[in-house]
């Protein structure tokens, strides 16, 4: 079961740099996991608690948040924003249960497509010794 | 406790100039012990307030509520409103401050000290009791609590009956007020968040079951929400109402609209809708336990809401409610704001 178990990947990626950076992975023909569902933001910034708690909710065995470097952002501070208020959203899954390793947060820039297939591996090697999401997940 | 004549004459004088358009304070409740919020339009009724460790109410709430009314009426009686604040209501007031929901001169604050100790927590004094109903709850002359019941009086030392909250309080008077009665003095305290560490020493899974024993109880009747002073959003995510029904909205449109939390009390879902309001108030929870108090099934609200006070003060090094002129915790970032956790 366990080597059969796939985990499911949302990915939150800000348009202007890890969105583009995922792009730049797929035109050079890197090679990563299937196992992502990106999802196109704005902004790191622009993603609500809300966004991650209903995506373990529906299902999702892991949430990544990517977004500009600090500094880089299209709207200046939006992925300053994000930085404190996921901080918090990251301590708040981890009090109520869930293991640290599903929600994490990367810098990805338009120009690291190996950055960002890198991160999706080791997200997927972390993800699959826990098993499927339960804790928030409904009617598990 | 303070004793509030000076606030008694103030508020009597301030009525009867009409400078106030009513005052909120505490009277005598009609449950035996527990005092009541008492609402003041004349001069003579002033000296029905009370002042005593029953009155647990955070008044705030109904700050909000005047807002509401006030933005109905075509012309507003634009004349504050008194309002007495403990310690912990006045940090909301603060926290309404800073996030202009409320202007300064919509209230006039009646500030009360608890001066050391705090109030009773119902649950807790339920317990003491094992049945028997009190029908006064005093504090005698050296800080210690005297409750009547129908068998005698009962002595017991303040930290017995106080509240959690109260004996983990950093300020145990008004931050901001207009007229203050009592003094600023403090409770020595040690452990501001010690409370959280019996849940916080648990392993992950026992956290998660833990929670999920805790909110399984969960029947959705958001009272938490309802007595928050901060739950002031005019649409509300768990309400779903956002979704501008046309003549022209087909049946598959309004089944097809994004439901973000269900509203049916299934344990997951529970848990999402808590979380998400932990994380609205994260930064302006001020810790006055109305969530909890409301709760008809005794749900421990504030752990979720302390620890995220605990994170902002660890983390930021914020400590909501006592500067009206700072930006809220989500509002502002520091460019050295902690960033281990990103990749």
């Amino acid at each position: 079961m366990a080597e059969d178990y796939e985990p499911r990947i949302v990915a939150f990626l800000c348009k202007w740099c890890s969105s583009a950076g995922s792009d730049l992975a797929g035109v050079s023909r890197m090679e990563y996991p299937p196992n992502v569902v990106p999802i196109q933001v704005m902004c790191s910034g622009s993603v609500s608690p809300l966004y991650i708690f209903s995506a373990f909710n529906k299902g999702a065995d892991g949430v990544l948040v990517s977004g500009c470097h600090p500094g880089d952002c299209h709207y200046i501070k939006g992925n300053y924003y994000a930085r404190r208020r996921l901080n918090l959203v990251k301590k708040l899954l981890e009090y109520v249960g869930l293991e640290t390793q599903r929600f994490q947060m990367s810098w990805v820039s338009a120009a690291e497509g190996t950055k960002f297939t890198q991160i999706i591996k080791d997200f997927v090697k972390e993800l699959k010794p826990l098993g499927p999401q339960t804790k928030l997940r409904r009617n598990p | 406790m303070a004793k509030i004549e000076d606030l008694k004459e103030e508020a009597k004088k301030l009525l009867r100039e009409g400078k106030v358009k009513y005052i909120i304070g505490y009277g005598a409740g009609s449950n035996g012990w527990l005092a009541a919020p008492l609402f003041i339009k004349k001069p003579e009724d002033v000296d029905k307030l009370v002042w005593d460790p029953t009155c647990v109410h955070n008044l705030v709430r109904f700050l909000v509520d005047e807002k509401r009314r006030k933005a109905r009426q075509k012309q507003p009686d634009k004349r504050p409103v008194g309002i007495m604040v403990k310690g912990c209501d006045s940090r909301a007031v603060v926290v309404l401050l800073q996030e202009k929901f409320i202007d300064r001169s919509d209230v006039y604050i009646l500030g009360v000290s608890c001066e050391k100790m705090g109030v009773v927590d119902d649950a807790k004094l339920a317990k003491k009791l094992a049945g028997k109903k009190a029908k006064r709850v005093e504090v005698d002359a050296q800080d210690r609590f005297v409750v009547t019941t129908e068998d005698g009086k009962i002595e017991m030392a303040a930290e017995e009956l106080l509240a959690e909250r109260c004996l983990e309080c950093k300020a145990n008077f008004p931050v901001i007020y207009d007229l203050l009665s009592g003094e600023k003095t403090k409770r020595p305290l040690d452990k501001p968040f010690g409370s959280l560490e019996k849940i916080e020493s648990l392993s992950a899974a026992d956290r998660s079951s833990f929670w999920k024993e805790q909110l399984d109880r969960c029947i959705r009747c958001y009272a938490c929400r309802s007595a928050c002073p901060m739950c002031y959003c005019d649409e509300c995510v768990v309400d779903s109402i956002n979704l501008a029904v046309t003549a022209d909205t087909t049946a598959d449109e309004k089944a097809q609209r994004i439901h973000w939390i269900q509203r049916s009390a299934e344990s997951s879902e529970n848990l999402v809708y808590h979380l998400v309001r932990a994380i609205h108030l994260a930064g302006r929870c001020i810790d006055c336990g109305e969530c909890e108090r409301a709760c008809p099934l005794d749900i421990p609200l504030r752990f979720l809401n302390k620890k995220l006070e605990k994170e902002a003060k660890e983390l930021f090094g914020y400590e909501v409610g006592f500067d009206p002129a700072l930006p809220a915790l989500i509002s502002c970032f520091r460019d050295e704001d902690p960033q281990d956790f990103i990749r």
